[in-house]
């Protein structure tokens, strides 16, 4: 709850960073995102030890889980600081989603699958999670990007009096993350297979709206990993891809993870 | 008493500045003839092509001290034509402030710049070395240092370019990660154009290539700046391989239009493109800036971001002024208890 009043506040001092054009440097920002991180992690470990397993087994855990690990690469990220503004792009959306964590129902509780070990579930679903926390930031990079390569392109004072990294860096800012999430997302799914294979009657869940769900999430950024790194795809475009994958995995994620009766026993 | 006596930019044309420019190794032999004329017990000679001044510390009373530099300083250059405003002259403590407004570049043509600060120090240590300074310059030198620096480090008065040149740098280096691995090539060996090639060569740029109609010019300009000449019929077989083009021909028509650009954007692989055509007329159709990767600016674009620039520091200048005022403070102590020393008017004429 702390780290969402503090995600909140560093919305509004991003606001306020964005209305001046970026011309201040943002350790600001940096600083408010690290306490913000300091209360996320204390409340993640300590329901960690209450639980005695990786907080993720339901909705609201899986969320607070993916927010930790987009805040925790931004802290890394943020050492150089003209990658800090990722901090002021990425607070709205913190803040919206740890509102919508917040929500009443989300943090329901679970039957566990005693058939399941809890080391390999647990790695699967911090992966996952870790993979989104890198598609997130990579989206919020690509936000960037498109924000001060339009004001590049239309001659905006504010491109050049901002503070902001060259667009270039920007741009294989996005592809790198989006490299670290796909390869976290395939592992983390590779897991989910080992899991698979300790439920009796596996093939049953052929069919299941969460694996077809991550079957195409994995597909989606395949795409753009091999249009990346294959067809040297950047620019607008590219970001654009990026920032629309992760608004569907946003946006599906929840739905999906409730209509799916293996991630609900 | 430290006073100053000169003449600048404000005051002067070039063609009177260049007559009372000291030459860097007949400077130690001008302060010592100031020292033994008796007019001064400390001295430092400053000449740069936009001013002349003499700072010194003086037992004489400020009439008599101006006159005498004034003197000095026209016997020295044996200048017989008349002279009304160009000469300025301050005792304490607008000499002080205009130390400290010197070395942190508001009193310079380019409002902020630096390069009067090395200037400055240069002109301090050749008087240092040569013995000519003692206490009240030496705590005065150095203390327009440390403002200068207080001055550059707190407020945004040297924040951007001012000059088109720079101002082209200033965006290439918001779309490129790194200057070093970038081509360049000159379409038109124009002098803007020069100068804006070398101010990515001195920030690192990989390589310039310059292109022009008449080839001998192309292969001048390419020599001086170390790049290499391009034939003008062929510039854009090395299309691929560029990464800022900056063209100032004087053609009458667009050289690169967007039928022409559209096929080479493929060869290029989504490697972003910066144009900066000074040309007038231009040389590049504005429609080509619509083109993914493309970022093209003309002259009023880079004129406008330096016009910006230079209001921004304008906007500091304000802020300066009162940390000099306090800065001088401290150096003279405060206004009220140096009444007497204060009342010193400007000999001739002001900046």
């Amino acid at each position: 709850m702390l780290a969402v009043v503090v995600y909140g506040v560093s919305m509004i001092y991003s606001v306020f960073l964005w209305r001046n054009g970026f011309r201040r440097d943002n350790h600001v920002t940096y600083l408010l995102l690290l306490l913000a991180f300091g209360f996320h992690t204390t409340a993640m470990l300590l329901r960690g030890f209450r639980l005695d397993h990786c907080p993720v087994s339901n909705l609201y855990e899986a969320t607070l889980f993916a927010m930790w690990t987009i805040v925790a690469m931004y802290v890394v990220i943020g050492l150089w600081s003209r990658l800090r503004f990722l901090g002021a792009f990425a607070s709205p959306g913190l803040f919206a989603v740890g509102v919508f964590a917040l929500m009443p129902g989300l943090d329901a509780t679970h039957g566990v699958r005693p058939e399941l070990p809890v080391v390999w579930t647990s790695l699967h679903a911090a992966l996952m999670s870790l993979s989104y926390g890198a598609f997130g930031l990579s989206s919020v990079a690509a936000l960037m990007y498109l924000t001060q390569e339009r004001n590049l392109k239309f001659h905006k004072l504010q491109a050049i009096f901002s503070l902001m990294p060259p667009i270039q860096r920007l741009e294989a800012a996005v592809g790198r993350l989006l490299i670290a999430g796909f390869i976290l997302l395939t592992i983390g799914l590779g897991l989910g297979v080992v899991d698979l294979a300790h439920i009796n009657n596996p093939h049953s869940y052929r069919g299941d709206p969460k694996i077809v769900w991550s079957a195409v999430v994995w597909l989606l950024y395949l795409g753009l990993v091999i249009m990346r790194w294959r067809f040297a795809q950047g620019g607008r475009r590219f970001a654009l891809s990026a920032i629309g994958s992760f608004v569907f995995v946003l946006l599906t994620f929840w739905g999906t993870n409730v209509l799916s009766p293996l991630h609900n026993p | 008493m430290l006073v100053v006596l000169g003449l600048s930019h404000h005051s002067s044309p070039v063609s009177v500045r260049e007559r009372f420019a000291f030459a860097e190794a007949r400077v130690p032999a001008a302060l010592q003839s100031l020292r033994d004329s008796g007019i001064a017990d400390e001295a430092v000679i400053l000449s740069t092509c936009n001013r002349v001044e003499i700072y010194a510390v003086t037992q004489l009373e400020p009439p008599q001290a101006f006159a005498a530099l004034r003197d000095f300083l026209v016997n020295c250059h044996d200048y017989r034509d008349p002279l009304t405003d160009e000469i300025y002259a301050w005792g304490e403590p607008q000499s002080v402030h205009h130390l400290f407004k010197v070395a942190s570049g508001l009193d310079s043509m380019v409002l902020g710049e630096t390069e009067i600060l090395g200037q400055l120090k240069k002109a301090y240590d050749l008087a240092l070395k040569t013995g000519h300074t003692g206490g009240r310059l030496n705590k005065a030198f150095q203390r327009a240092f440390n403002v200068a620096k207080h001055i550059r480090t707190e407020t945004n008065i040297q924040r951007g370019s001012v000059s088109v040149g720079s101002v082209a740098v200033e965006l290439a280096e918001k779309i490129f990660s790194r200057l070093s691995d970038r081509d360049v090539m000159i379409i038109g060996a124009g002098d803007t154009s020069e100068k804006t090639a070398r101010a990515l060569i001195s920030r690192g740029a990989r390589s310039i290539l310059v292109t022009n109609r008449s080839h001998d010019k192309a292969v001048a300009l390419a020599s001086e700046l170390g790049g290499r000449a391009v034939p003008f019929e062929n510039w854009a077989d090395e299309f691929a391989n560029l990464d800022i083009i900056i063209s100032s021909t004087s053609a009458p028509h667009y050289i690169l239009d967007r039928v022409k650009l559209e096929p080479l954007m493929k060869l290029r692989r989504n490697r972003p493109l910066l144009l900066i055509d000074i040309a007038v007329p231009r040389d590049i159709e504005p429609e080509v800036n619509f083109l993914a990767d493309v970022y093209l600016y003309n002259m009023d674009d880079l004129q406008t971001i330096a016009d910006d620039y230079l209001k921004q520091r304008k906007q500091e200048v304000a802020r300066c002024e009162q940390i000099i005022r306090e800065k001088a403070e401290a150096v003279l102590g405060h206004p009220d208890r140096r009444e007497s020393g204060v009342g010193v008017r400007p000999a001739f004429g002001h900046e």
